[in-house]
């Protein structure tokens, strides 16, 4: 074998901001799945890492990723905490006809042909976390959540999903990103009385309101999280530290936890994600001189692997786990769900179609 | 007026079918759809019957004539979505006269496909019903002088004409027929005309 190729391979995380714990997770998984490919004498290729840091900016995402894509000339980059980042970066990539990898859950209905989705969408946690709440707490929720796209579209899934259970919405109620001001919510609940609450912010958000919610439970039964438990489909154990006492009891959705059987040594889903991609990527890149400058449609087409070439979302386990003594405990688990960004997949009851010809 | 809430279609399995020339566009176009779960078929120059059994139809609104569609100029049995390159008003014109519930612009690239489904589902529900609604006053202005006949009999029996008015409601309830039908029999029963030109 001769010369390794060198891959260059951008990194968009930001490192600083409000959700940097979720890019730092996200960045170790990435490095390790570099530093095993590159230590790996069997593959004839090397990844150059390119880094950019946006800082939480969201203005700053598009021209990084320029930067990368364009300026030192990578084709395949991992990034994008939010979704409102992701979409930002999107036309750049597109432009660029670059890739971007991303770790992190989302609210689904989207499918790029420019990006890999190796994180979770709602029918991989959001859809099988109300499956086990209602029978198991009742139907009653309160919703919260940062006021962007992931806040709003997983609670009006969720609304719907309930409503069409027979269940309540009691309130739903959003802050700006980084608001800490969570008064307003905390004492809807407190009249509300709802038998769970999908808490859907993000960062030192849902930080505050964990830590209110749980001073609540102390003073009253009616809100302890064995009564009425909060349910996330962002948290992980990244954010476990920031959380401290406050996370206990909350019951988490996600593809991997912790201590799982069979699944690698990471600190979290979102470590785990950004490996599997980078890993992912170097087993299409392999053994296929060129393939750095291809499409990822061409770069997919049969070879198998963890992505479907048509919506570009993967196949994981789903694992709904409650944090209990600072880790999570699994309490339900499915082994392979393919992700189903438009619900069209799953799940859908076939309803004849009627239609008038008039 | 307080806007409906928007219907979310199941697209799961659902068959689109895009009328336009083999091109770049369709090939884009037929991505997206994919990954939404809808089926797609390609066909040019025209519909064929199997369209009829379709759910959308995207059809190429620069080189579209009226001969493409198996039905009634601008009466489509289902949604429309225009393709449009040139955005020449002749051909917003006519993409509009065919009966197009949404647009999407060409080049298609990386999105657009799915606001597109959900936007023409939305208008093409809202026509229907708005048609159904407008059939249904007009068919109830043109019975509402049988209606005022049926008051002037019952008020001819010494009532004013609110208590005829609350008679004749209380008499489409007993006999659990519509206001307009109750109308007809009292103006029958006397031996007068009926004014409704068609009966449903």
């Amino acid at each position: 074998m001769g010369l390794r190729r060198q891959i260059k391979l951008g990194i968009l995380l930001s490192r600083s901001g409000s959700y940097s714990l979720i890019s730092e997770a996200c960045r170790s998984g990435a490095l390790a799945a570099i530093a095993q490919v590159n230590g790996d004498p069997a593959l004839d290729l090397s990844f150059v890492p390119v880094e950019r840091d946006p800082g939480g900016n969201i203005d700053a995402y598009a021209p990084l990723c320029e930067e990368i894509l364009r300026d030192a000339g990578a084709r395949h980059m991992v990034g994008c905490v939010t979704s409102w980042s992701r979409k930002e970066v999107i036309p750049t990539v597109e432009k660029y006809g670059g890739t971007l990898w991303y770790a992190v859950p989302y609210e689904g209905f989207e499918a790029s042909d420019h990006v890999v989705y190796t994180h979770a969408c709602p029918n991989q946690h959001l859809l099988p976390l109300l499956d086990w709440v209602m029978p198991a707490h009742g139907r009653r929720t309160y919703l919260t959540g940062s006021n962007y796209i992931w806040g709003w579209e997983m609670n009006r899934l969720a609304r719907e999903r309930i409503m069409a259970a027979g269940g309540e919405v009691m309130g739903e109620r959003y802050l700006p990103i980084g608001s800490r001001d969570v008064g307003r919510m905390i004492e809807e609940v407190r009249f509300a009385r709802p038998d769970f609450i999908l808490n859907s912010l993000i960062g030192p958000s849902s930080y505050e309101f964990m830590a209110a919610y749980r001073a609540m439970g102390l003073e009253d039964a009616a809100f302890r999280p064995d009564r009425c438990p909060v349910l996330s489909c962002n948290v992980t154990e990244c954010e476990l530290p920031a959380l401290g006492q406050a996370a206990e009891g909350l019951v988490a959705a996600g593809p991997y936890f912790r201590g799982a059987p069979g699944a690698g040594n990471f600190g979290s889903s979102h470590e785990a994600a950004a490996f599997s991609a980078v890993m992912e990527l170097a087993r299409l890149l392999a053994g296929r001189e060129g393939s750095e400058t291809w499409p990822l449609s061409q770069l997919l087409a049969g070879r198998g692997g963890i992505v479907d070439p048509e919506t570009h979302h993967t196949v994981l386990p789903v694992v709904i786990a409650r944090v209990e003594g600072g880790a999570f405990r699994t309490l339900k688990r499915w082994e392979a769900v393919a992700g189903d960004p438009y619900l069209t997949r799953s799940r859908s009851i076939p309803t004849p179609s009627l239609r008038v010809v008039s | 007026m307080k806007r409906r809430a928007i219907r979310i279609p199941n697209l799961g399995g659902a068959q689109a079918i895009i009328l336009h020339r083999p091109h770049p566009t369709v090939q884009a176009l037929s991505r997206q759809l994919t990954a939404i779960g809808l089926q797609v078929v390609q066909t040019w120059p025209e519909l064929g019957p199997e369209a009829l059994a379709a759910d959308y139809i995207f059809f190429d609104a620069d080189m579209g004539h009226d001969g493409m569609f198996p039905w009634e100029p601008g009466q489509p049995p289902i949604p429309m979505i225009a393709l449009i390159g040139s955005e020449a008003p002749g051909r917003i014109e006519w993409s509009l006269k065919v009966g197009s519930h949404a647009q999407l612009l060409k080049p298609v690239g990386d999105g657009g496909a799915y606001s597109a489904l959900l936007i023409a589902r939305d208008a093409f529900d809202a026509q229907k019903a708005l048609s159904a609604e407008i059939a249904d006053l007009r068919r109830r202005l043109q019975e509402r002088q049988t209606v005022v006949r049926a008051v002037t009999l019952l008020a001819a029996r010494g009532k004013s004409d609110a208590e005829a008015y609350a008679q004749l409601r209380q008499m489409a309830m007993a006999w659990r027929i519509s206001f307009e039908n109750a109308a007809a029999r009292i103006v029958a029963a006397q031996g007068g005309a009926d004014d409704r030109s068609e009966r449903r």
